[in-house]
């Protein structure tokens, strides 16, 4: 290789090592790692929460809901719709929670019935503990 | 004094020279039409955009806790705020209306073409700055409507696999829209776009001026097409000067601009601010009847018509593409479309479509 070619060469290795460098550093600082929220606990009382009716949470900054399903008992879901974003509003009339947004239309199990939405809401575990269900 | 300030220009910068040379002397085409006046008045939106918006910097906090109570502030307590912010409103929705008018005059007389191609990418690239300045403006209010619509717009990322969540993430500088977002939101809007935007206003005056501004090709003397090989400034020895015959055309659309702008302020005034608008943003609620602005209604309902979130944002990319590099795919030297049918056709479908889905998404 020539000198001049070998020169060139490490030029550009230096230089992209530069600008990769200063382009981390302003990805970094445009995407700061998030506050991890800490792991909590949330309990509601069963007879918030009767056959057929829902209650909405909070749990870990994340917009939840309890819901009282008729005949299969209680299930705890994600508000946050997966198709982009918007909090899902239980509908007890017709037994589905609805997006405003884009119309999407989940069953109570959080499965996609209709819409965009490309995923089923998430679910978040929990147990029954006497007269409470406690969540997380 | 007047005269004296005048002179002084004229001995350093020839200032009687230059306005002749670009104004008395500068020939548009003779057949020039109405059509021809609406980028002017698209950059005489800009301007008013510019300085209501900096008129509001001086009573708007940009901070989650009180940006909504000072824009409530500016409506109800400081003299006049109510006039510069709905001036602000309504300006950026006609704002939005001219640079359409534009763009479709500009495809209907197919100016375009070769060597415009260039002028029409820039105008394209004009239009996402703008739209994108809406976007982010948007969310400034902190109200129902603004959060939510926000929510939507920084997920839309969330469509692509690997990259897609990270980028909703650099969008949002958080998990949900919070007051990192309307930080972000507020630069972008105040600091980052205006400069891109003078830029490119400025590329594209330059590149009209560089080439000349083109002929209506509708008029019985408009010549055959021919083959563009090297550059030349295209003159009209023939035309009307730009100042002041043309200019005084310019001047009527700016007032009808403003006349328009006034008559939704004075009768319509919450045209552009539904209920919603009023709310300040709760990040637990999602309103029932949450609709993004009209321009953006035929995006939204084609939306929720693809049942594939990652298919429909595709989708929309592919035709923004298109759009932005139109010039490219239409090759054809013939610029009056009423020879050309298929054009034609796929202009009206286009535009016919875009208003179907506009209503549809309006009240669907």
């Amino acid at each position: 290789m020539q000198r001049r070619g070998f020169l060139k060469l490490l030029a550009a290795f230096f230089t992209s090592i530069l600008s990769g460098s200063f382009l981390y550093s302003f990805l970094r600082y445009l995407a700061p790692p998030s506050k991890s929220s800490e792991a909590s606990k949330i309990i509601v009382a069963k007879a918030e929460v009767a056959e057929g009716q829902a209650k909405e949470i909070i749990i870990n900054n994340t917009p939840a809901i309890v819901i009282n399903r008729p005949g299969k008992g209680y299930i705890v879901l994600s508000r946050v719709c997966t198709h982009l974003g918007c909090l899902v509003k239980y509908e007890p009339d017709r037994s589905r929670l609805f997006c405003p947004c884009h119309a999407g239309v989940y069953n109570l199990d959080g499965k996609v019935i209709s819409g965009p939405p490309p995923k089923p809401l998430p679910k978040f575990p929990f147990r029954v503990e006497g007269e409470n269900i406690v969540i997380g | 004094m007047w005269k004296g300030i005048v002179e002084w220009l004229e001995v350093r910068i020839g200032l009687k020279d230059f306005l002749r040379e670009q104004f008395t002397e500068y020939r548009v085409p003779p057949d020039i039409n109405i059509f021809y006046t609406l980028g002017i008045v698209a950059f005489f939106a800009y301007i008013i955009q510019a300085v209501t918006g900096f008129f509001l910097l001086l009573y708007y906090i940009p901070h989650s806790e009180h940006a909504f109570q000072s824009v409530q502030h500016i409506m109800t307590e400081v003299p006049y705020g109510w006039l510069i912010r709905l001036m602000h409103v309504v300006g950026s929705n006609l704002m939005v209306a001219v640079v359409f008018l534009h763009l479709i005059s500009v495809f209907i007389m197919n100016s375009y073409k070769k060597p415009r191609e260039l002028t029409w990418v820039v105008g394209g690239l004009l239009l996402l700055t703008t739209l994108t300045f809406c976007l982010s403006g948007y969310l400034l209010p902190w109200s129902q409507l603004s959060f939510w619509a926000t929510t939507i717009v920084t997920n839309l990322p969330t469509a692509f696999p690997y990259l897609g969540d990270w980028l909703a993430y650099l969008l949002k500088g958080s998990e949900q829209v919070s007051g990192t977002t309307l930080n972000r939101f507020f630069a972008l809007h105040v600091a980052f776009l205006p400069p891109i935007l003078v830029t490119l206003f400025g590329l594209h005056l330059f590149l009209v001026r560089r080439i000349g501004i083109s002929r209506p090709p509708f008029s019985k003397n408009y010549p055959p097409p021919s083959s563009w090989t090297q550059y030349r400034h295209e003159e009209y020895p023939e035309g009307i000067p730009f100042y002041p015959s043309f200019f005084i055309k310019e001047m009527y659309m700016v007032v009808l601009y403003m006349v328009i702008m006034f008559f939704v302020i004075t009768f319509m005034p919450t045209l552009f601010l539904p209920e919603e608008a009023s709310i300040p943003a709760d990040p637990y609620t999602t309103p029932l009847h949450i609709k993004p602005e009209w321009y953006f209604l035929a995006p939204y309902q084609m939306l929720k018509l693809i049942p594939n979130k990652f298919l429909g944002i595709s989708i929309q990319l592919v035709l923004l593409f298109i759009f932005l590099f139109w010039p490219f795919f239409d090759t054809s030297d013939e610029r009056d479309i009423r020879k050309r049918p298929l054009l034609l056709t796929v202009f009206f479908l286009t535009i016919g479509v875009w208003i179907i889905l506009t209503i549809w998404g309006k009240y669907s």
